[in-house]
C-alpha cells in the first residue's frame, strides 16, 4: 500500500519557491535593512519593543511619554569626533576653578571695602597739612599744623595700605588657569596695577617723610612734597581699576 | 503554469517591498554654528558665543535623531576673566560639554518652522524644553536653523554669579544659529 505524503508535492514546490524568493530578493533585504536599525539585531529590537510595551507607562507630560524607544542609531559624542579626553570632566580642574573664584571674590570684596578707608584718608588729608595758627588777631602760616588730624590721616592711610595689601594678596595667590590669555576689561584692570601698586608703596613712604618734617617744625620739602600728588594719582588709578573691571557699563534694572 | 506563477511572484515581491519601504537613511552634518548665551546684570549685558559646536543627525524610518555638542570653554564673552568665572559657576571643568538632543519626524526637516522638544545637558543637569520654535531657511543643500532656547540658571541648578554683590538675572536665553547639510 502506498503511503500518502503529509505535504503534497505542489505545496512543497510552492514553499520551495517562496523560500528561494525570500533568500534571493534584494529588495526584501533592503526593506529589512531600512526598517530595522543596524544594531541590535532584529530579534533584540523585538524584545526591546515588547519590553517597552509591557513595561510601566511613563506619566503623561514626561519627555519619554508616547515616544518610540531610543535606538542605537542616535548619534553619540564619539560620532561627533569628540574624544574621551574632551568629554570627560576633571574634578581637579573644577576644584582649581572653584578656588580661583573664591579667592577673586574675596579680592573683589576687599577691594571694595578698601574704598572706605581710602575715601576717609582722602577726606582727612584736609586736616593733615601744615595749616595756620593764630598769633594774636592774625593767622600765621604754620608748618606744624594740626597734629591730631595728621595722626588720624596717617592711621587711616595705614589701614588703607594694609587692606590694599590683603586685596592684592588674594589676586596674586589666586590659581592661574594654564593656557588662558587675558582678554577684555581684565587687561586694563591688570595694567592699572602698575600705577596704583607703586603708588600704594610710595604714598605712605612720602607721607611718613612729610609727617616727620611737619612734626619737627619744618615745612614739607624735597621728595616728600610729592606725597599729595602721588596719593591723588594712586586714588585715581585705583578708582579706574574698579571701574575698568565692570566696563562697559549698561545700566538695566 | 507553476513557472509562470513563480515568475509573477518573483516580480511582484519587490513591488510590494518597495511600497512598504520607509524613507531612506539620511545623515545630517552640522557645517557651521553660532551659539550665544545672554545674561543680564544691572550693570551689564553679557553675551558669550561659541562657534565650536558639532552636530549630527540620523534619520531612519521617518524619524530623525539629532545631537549637537559644544565644549563649554569655547564660549567667548570677550573677557577671559568672565569666561573663567562662567566656566566655574557652570561646573564646566567637571562637565565640559553641553549637549542638545532632539527627535523629529523626518517630514519636519523641510518645514519652515520646526517645533522641537529639546533635551539639554549642561552643568551636570538635564533640562527639557518643549515646543521650542526654530525657523528654517533652505538654500540649496544648506538648511539654516535659527531659534532661541529659553534656558534659565535654575534649570541647571547654577548659582547666579554676582558682580559687586548683585546677582545676575535668572534668564539665560541661548540663541542658536546652525547650518546643516544632508547626505
Amino acid at each position: 500500500m502506498r503511503r500518502r505524503p503529509l505535504i503534497s508535492r505542489k505545496a512543497m514546490q510552492f514553499l520551495g519557491t517562496a523560500a528561494l524568493l525570500l533568500i534571493a530578493s534584494p529588495a526584501l533585504r533592503a526593506q529589512s535593512a531600512d526598517a530595522l536599525p543596524e544594531a541590535p539585531t532584529p530579534q533584540v529590537q523585538a524584545v526591546d519593543l515588547a519590553q517597552n510595551n509591557g513595561g510601566p507607562q511613563q506619566p503623561p507630560g514626561t519627555k519619554q511619554a508616547g515616544q518610540p524607544p531610543s535606538t542605537s542609531t542616535e548619534p553619540s559624542l564619539s560620532d561627533l569626533g569628540l574624544t574621551t579626553a574632551q568629554t570627560q570632566g576633571s574634578a581637579r580642574a573644577q576644584a582649581l576653578l572653584d578656588k580661583r573664584t573664591h579667592m577673586l571674590k574675596v579680592h573683589q570684596r576687599l577691594g571694595l571695602l578698601t574704598m572706605i578707608p581710602l575715601a576717609a584718608t582722602v577726606i582727612s588729608s584736609a586736616s593733615a597739612t601744615g595749616g595756620h595758627h593764630r598769633n594774636g588777631t592774625t593767622l600765621v602760616p604754620s608748618s606744624t599744623g594740626n597734629t591730631a588730624g595728621r595722626d588720624l590721616h596717617a592711621a587711616l592711610g595705614s589701614v588703607t595700605v594694609g587692606m590694599y595689601a590683603a586685596t592684592a594678596w588674594y589676586a596674586i595667590r589666586a590659581p592661574k588657569v594654564p593656557g588662558t590669555e587675558s582678554r577684555g576689561a581684565i587687561r586694563i584692570h591688570k595694567a592699572l596695577v602698575w600705577i596704583h601698586a607703586p603708588g600704594m608703596v610710595l604714598t605712605p613712604v612720602l607721607g611718613a617723610m612729610a609727617f616727620k618734617q611737619l612734626n619737627s617744625g619744618e615745612k614739607v620739602h624735597g621728595i616728600a612734597s610729592a606725597h599729595a600728588a602721588v596719593a591723588w594719582v594712586t586714588v585715581a588709578a585705583y578708582g579706574a581699576s574698579i571701574v575698568s573691571i565692570s566696563w562697559p557699563i549698561h545700566l538695566k534694572f | 503554469m507553476k513557472k509562470l506563477f513563480a515568475a509573477c511572484l518573483f516580480l511582484a515581491l519587490p513591488t510590494f517591498a518597495q511600497s512598504n519601504r520607509q524613507p531612506s537613511n539620511t545623515q545630517w552634518t552640522l557645517d557651521s554654528s553660532t551659539l550665544t548665551y545672554h545674561i543680564t546684570h544691572p550693570l551689564h549685558q553679557v553675551e558669550g558665543t561659541s562657534h565650536a559646536a558639532r552636530g549630527k543627525g540620523v534619520c531612519q524610518a521617518g524619524r530623525c535623531d539629532f545631537l549637537i555638542a559644544a565644549p563649554v570653554k569655547t564660549f567667548d564673552s570677550g573677557d577671559s576673566n568672565r569666561d573663567l568665572h562662567m566656566l566655574q559657576v557652570t561646573r564646566g571643568a567637571a562637565f565640559p560639554i553641553v549637549t542638545v538632543r532632539l527627535h523629529l519626524p523626518e517630514s519636519a526637516t523641510t518645514a519652515p518652522t520646526i517645533d522641537c522638544d529639546l533635551e539639554v545637558q549642561f552643568a551636570g543637569q538635564t533640562a527639557h524644553y518643549e515646543h521650542v520654535p526654530f525657523q528654517q531657511t533652505i538654500q540649496g543643500a544648506e538648511h539654516r536653523i535659527k531659534g532661541t532656547i529659553p534656558a534659565t540658571l535654575t534649570d541647571f541648578k547654577i548659582t547666579p554669579p554676582s558682580f559687586f554683590t548683585v546677582p545676575i538675572k535668572n534668564e539665560m536665553p541661548i540663541d542658536v544659529d546652525l547650518t546643516w547639510h544632508a547626505s
